[in-house]
């Protein structure tokens, strides 16, 4: 069974990612950005690109599934490079994001707090604005 | 009892991390004892908003006139509860300034005595119960060991630096300039900053990026990415002259590199010099290497042209 449909599975695979090659090819203009000049020093292979432009559109769909609006996840896609892009598409779950920072640690066990309180005390943490850490 | 469960606890929370740190800042010989950032303003953060927040400091001591409200659009993640490292950096550029990473706390005390306030991602609880936060550091003082930021709703904390170097060890030393395209960082390399610059190019940054580039090539006049990144800005400002120059330049440095006389025969093609470009495309075609699928399309095209 597997072996009936492994050719024309990997056919059609084969296929569509040469329609992918031509298309990455075909929307370069005909100007050379200067990113593609910092990629090309260093050496990266075209290839690279080919996965560069899948990891754009990812971005973008990663973004708009996290709640940011559509047109805005469009500007963001746009105004990062490549490399950083890839960060995203791959992984955005286990980026840091900055957010809180007031010091509130709602919802949290009052043995984290407690824990924290002490860690805090220690300064091996900084939750709590209020504790002045030992020295 | 909940005494007794903290004292079990405690070596738990601990032994997954590293051990509790004891050190002080660095004192690198070349700079001062202590520093602090003129101009930087305070915004006390709305809820989950410390990047936009961050931000908009570090923004405004830039020069660019901007509230946090109007950022965190721009910057800030619905679904992660946060802002991303890189929504920093883009949003920084759609603003026309250039966003530059920093490592580590030689690095962040250089940029702090030049003057430079300093975005940092710190994670002020654990590893395994991150609370990821930005702040902007805008000064430190080596006698009292202590790192000054904005953050939260405090405007110029002292903080230990040994509480700091903990929470900011957490973050991986992460650190961000917000510069205007003319300035350099203190601690600036040749590479990430034309990277950082050439960020301006995608968001249609063409004067800033210009500005960026300029000031490459101040510091590292043989820079061929540089002469590059100038001869594509200037194109993207319609100076076409000066944009051919920076590209005969870039062809001078590396006369084996096939992408300046691409990019130079569309420059001398856009100027009517039909001639001249159809001399430099050949000369991209033969030179050949991975773009050369770009080049023979560049020469296809300034063929057609002429023909008509």
């Amino acid at each position: 069974m597997l072996q009936k449909i492994i050719k024309p599975v990997s056919f059609f695979l084969v296929f569509s990612f040469l329609l992918l090659d031509v298309s990455v090819h075909t929307a370069k203009a005909r100007m050379i950005d200067t990113n593609t000049v910092i990629a090309a020093q260093q050496k990266e292979a075209v290839q690279a690109r080919v996965t560069a432009f899948l990891g754009r559109e990812d971005a973008r769909k990663v973004m708009e599934q996290h709640g940011v609006d559509a047109v805005e996840a469009q500007k963001r896609v746009a105004s990062l490079s490549d490399a950083e892009l890839a960060k995203i598409s791959q992984a955005m779950e286990q980026l840091p994001a900055g957010g809180d920072g007031l010091g509130t640690v709602v919802g949290a066990a009052v043995l984290i707090f407690l824990v924290l309180l002490i860690t805090d005390i220690l300064g091996f943490t900084h939750v709590f604005s209020f504790v002045k850490p030992q020295r | 009892m909940i005494a007794g469960l903290l004292f079990l606890a405690l070596p738990l929370v601990l032994s997954g991390c590293t051990t509790l740190s004891t050190r002080s800042l660095p004192r690198p010989p070349s700079v001062p004892s202590k520093a602090q950032v003129a101009g930087v303003p305070f915004f006390a953060q709305d809820e989950l908003q410390c990047g936009p927040a961050s931000l908009a400091m570090a923004l405004q001591w830039s020069g660019v006139v901007v509230q946090p409200s109007e950022l965190t659009p721009e910057v800030f993640t619905p679904g992660l509860k946060g802002s991303l490292q890189s929504g920093l950096i883009g949003s920084a550029r759609r603003h026309g300034r250039v966003g530059y990473p920093i490592t580590g706390s030689e690095a962040l005390l250089a940029e702090i005595a030049a003057g430079h306030p300093v975005i940092v991602l710190v994670n002020l609880a654990f590893s395994w119960y991150p609370k990821w936060h930005y702040g902007v550091v805008t000064g430190f003082d080596q006698e009292r060991d202590e790192i000054i930021l904005h953050s939260g709703l405090i405007a110029n904390e002292h903080l230990d630096s040994r509480v700091f170097l903990n929470i900011w060890e957490r973050g991986e030393y992460w650190g961000l300039l917000v510069l205007p395209p003319e300035r350099l960082p203190a601690t600036a390399k040749e590479e990430p900053w034309l990277e950082a610059v050439a960020g301006l190019e995608r968001t249609g940054q063409w004067q800033g990026a210009a500005a960026g580039y300029d000031a490459a090539l101040k510091r590292w006049p043989k820079s061929f990415t540089a002469w590059m990144g100038l001869g594509n800005s200037r194109y993207g400002l319609d100076n076409l002259t000066g944009s051919a120059d920076a590209f005969r330049k870039a062809t001078q440095l590396q006369p084996k590199n096939g992408i300046p006389f691409n990019n130079l025969a569309q420059v001398l093609s856009k100027q009517g010099k039909r001639k001249e470009a159809l001399a430099a495309a050949q000369r991209a075609v033969d030179l050949g290497g991975p773009l050369t699928e770009t080049f023979r399309k560049t020469l296809k095209e300034i063929k057609t042209k002429s023909a008509r």
